[in-house]
């Protein structure tokens, strides 16, 4: 197809302008990394850009060293793998039987999931229910409220609704009940599906914050971006040694650097990962009713 | 079998949707956490009138909607946008990969999203390095009330504007190629094709997110303000879910901060309802 001189014009500024964008979304990550690996001097008299300065990784060996850290990353990652595997065992289970057209109480329990969707109950109730079922400082707190993301579940509902109904007709007359249709047929059927919807759940027990704010008063059992936040705000006790007083290859600067980044290395790891699924994934749930 | 199985999901709505839902009723009392809600006295209309007459809630409430209105005008339409010039792009490989980097930042939590905006606007940060190449003062861009808002709307959309593309992209993947090539034969411009087949095909699905973006519009989401908050900003900055968490979980005002929560759920609701009529006059609505 032949394209106008305006066309050319446009076509080369989007390309420019898109690039230019999506450089903004890098840029910032990439320049925290250079901070991070930089000396100190370097980072506080605005020297460091896209490249280290003064190459050290000083700032990064300290955080690793940090057991506080660990033990918040190590409840992060409890709380991510215990609430993913149950946040998908009640979403199926639930999904299953609003999928089936035949289930006589699909209508009334989809009408009373939907009003939740529209009437949010307000912080101040929803708080105190989870401190009336003795829930404060309990790492429950954390996964039992948000178990089930009515949206995930609309979108595994929706999957399986998509699947022929011959399907489970044919494995009912071969005597499979329900429990086995949803396990041994639908389950291994909606692989792609499955993993779309864990991953949202995981990403989303990953970057828990607003709950654990509000439920988790022991700085013992804080999760990462709780603890994250908390070393942010108070950088000094991220350095954990009186900088003043020795000669160290790090400061508040650096540290702040690598602290931010330590969050986001699992997120960037599984990305690659992530990507294949996401897109098909989250445009299952939307389009269709 | 099926009731079973629908069963452990029930009580979940149950217990963390609807036991909240009917737990809003202290916004009527006069809630007192030792007596519960059986035990606290009934007080009609007191809180709602107190939260009427009280200076903080026009503060907190006029913030919020501001902020609220900056997102709708200039968040919700960048991910149109940002969509319609993907679609222009005829590298498939180059348009994967600026795809892949603009969902990044979708998989960031805001304590880190915040984390990142502080360190690059702080005194030594990237900002204030590039004004200095220009031979501009340094600026404490995150304890300046003037630029609160703005840092909030541009950081919202730097997190979320590709995410949000995955839909319409979606809607223009659905599109009948036939349409573009009919309007070709009719000699229409890719500007043309743009004003005239890609919009208006992706305008169903514009007024459904923009309906749900509407129930929600004073719902801003705490993560976000909380971590670009600094005592410095709360002028501009404190919004209703800031002002719950910290008036109402932390200090225990159970019952006035309750009745706010449920002001905003109405008047979420009663826009939503406004707009539903109107788009159902033109298009379908939600219902």
């Amino acid at each position: 197809m032949k394209q106008t001189a305006g066309e050319k014009i446009f076509q080369m500024i989007n390309y420019l302008l898109l690039a230019a964008a999506s450089a903004t979304m890098l840029m910032p990550l990439v320049h925290l990394l250079a901070v991070s690996l930089s000396s100190p001097i370097a980072a506080d008299s605005k020297l460091v850009f896209m490249l280290p300065v003064e190459f050290t990784t000083a700032s990064w060996v300290h955080i690793f060293q940090n057991k506080g850290l660990w033990s918040s990353f190590g409840i992060t990652v409890y709380i991510t793998i215990i609430g993913t595997l149950l946040s998908m065992l009640f979403s199926v289970l639930t999904a299953y039987p609003l999928a089936h057209k035949e289930f006589l109480a699909r209508k009334p329990i989809m009408l009373g999931i939907i009003v939740t969707m529209i009437f949010n109950a307000p912080l101040i109730p929803f708080f105190l229910t989870v401190r009336e079922l003795g829930m404060m400082n309990s790492l429950w707190s954390l996964i039992l409220p948000g178990l089930i993301g009515t949206f995930n579940m609309i979108i595994i509902r929706t999957f399986f609704m998509g699947l022929p109904s011959e399907l489970y007709d044919s494995a009912r007359i071969d005597g499979c009940n329900d429990a086995g249709v949803l396990f041994r047929i639908y389950l291994p059927l909606s692989k792609p599906v499955l993993a779309t919807v864990s991953l949202f759940y995981a990403v989303g027990y990953w970057n828990t914050f607003q709950r654990a704010v509000l439920f988790i008063r022991n700085p013992q059992k804080w999760p990462l971006q709780v603890k994250l936040r908390a070393y942010l705000t108070s950088p000094e006790e991220l350095a954990s040694v009186n900088l003043a007083l020795g000669d160290y290859d790090f400061n508040t600067t650096t540290l702040k650097a690598a602290t931010i980044l330590f969050a986001t290395i699992p997120i960037v790891l599984v990305y690659p990962y992530l990507q294949k699924y996401f897109v098909k994934g989250s445009m299952l749930g939307s389009l269709k009713e | 079998m099926l009731y079973v199985m629908v069963l452990p999901g029930l009580l979940f709505y149950l217990v963390f949707k609807y036991v909240p839902l009917a737990g809003s009723a202290i916004a009527f009392q006069k809630y007192q956490i030792f007596k519960g809600m059986m035990g606290s006295e009934w007080v009609g209309l007191d809180n709602f009138k107190f939260i009427f007459t009280y200076r903080d809630f026009y503060h907190v409430l006029r913030n919020t909607a501001t902020i609220a209105l900056y997102h709708l005008v200039f968040g919700f339409p960048a991910p149109i946008v940002l969509a319609l010039l993907l679609n222009e792009l005829r590298i498939v490989l180059a348009k994967r990969v600026i795809q892949s980097l603009f969902y990044l930042p979708h998989f960031l939590s805001w304590v880190v999203v915040g984390g990142i905006v502080f360190e690059l606007l702080s005194a030594q940060g990237m900002a204030n390095m590039i004004r200095g190449w220009l031979g501009l003062e340094p600026i404490l861009f995150m304890q300046e009330q003037a630029y609160f808002r703005t840092i909030v709307v541009l950081s919202g959309i730097w997190k979320e504007v590709g995410w949000g593309t995955i839909i319409y992209l979606a809607a223009i993947a659905g599109i009948n190629p036939n349409l573009y090539e009919a309007a070709v034969m009719d000699g229409a411009g890719r500007w043309q094709q743009t004003m005239h087949i890609t919009l208006p095909a992706m305008f169903p699905t514009i007024l459904v997110l923009f309906l749900l973006n509407i129930g929600n519009f004073l719902e801003l989401g705490f993560d976000q303000i909380y971590n670009l908050l600094t005592p410095m900003t709360y002028s501009v900055g404190d919004i209703i879910e800031t002002y719950v968490y910290r008036s109402g979980v932390l200090q225990g005002q159970y019952s006035v901060t309750t009745a706010i929560g449920l002001f905003q759920s109405v008047i979420g609701f009663v826009l939503l309802w406004v707009f539903n009529r109107m788009a159902r006059k033109t298009e379908q609505g939600l219902w």
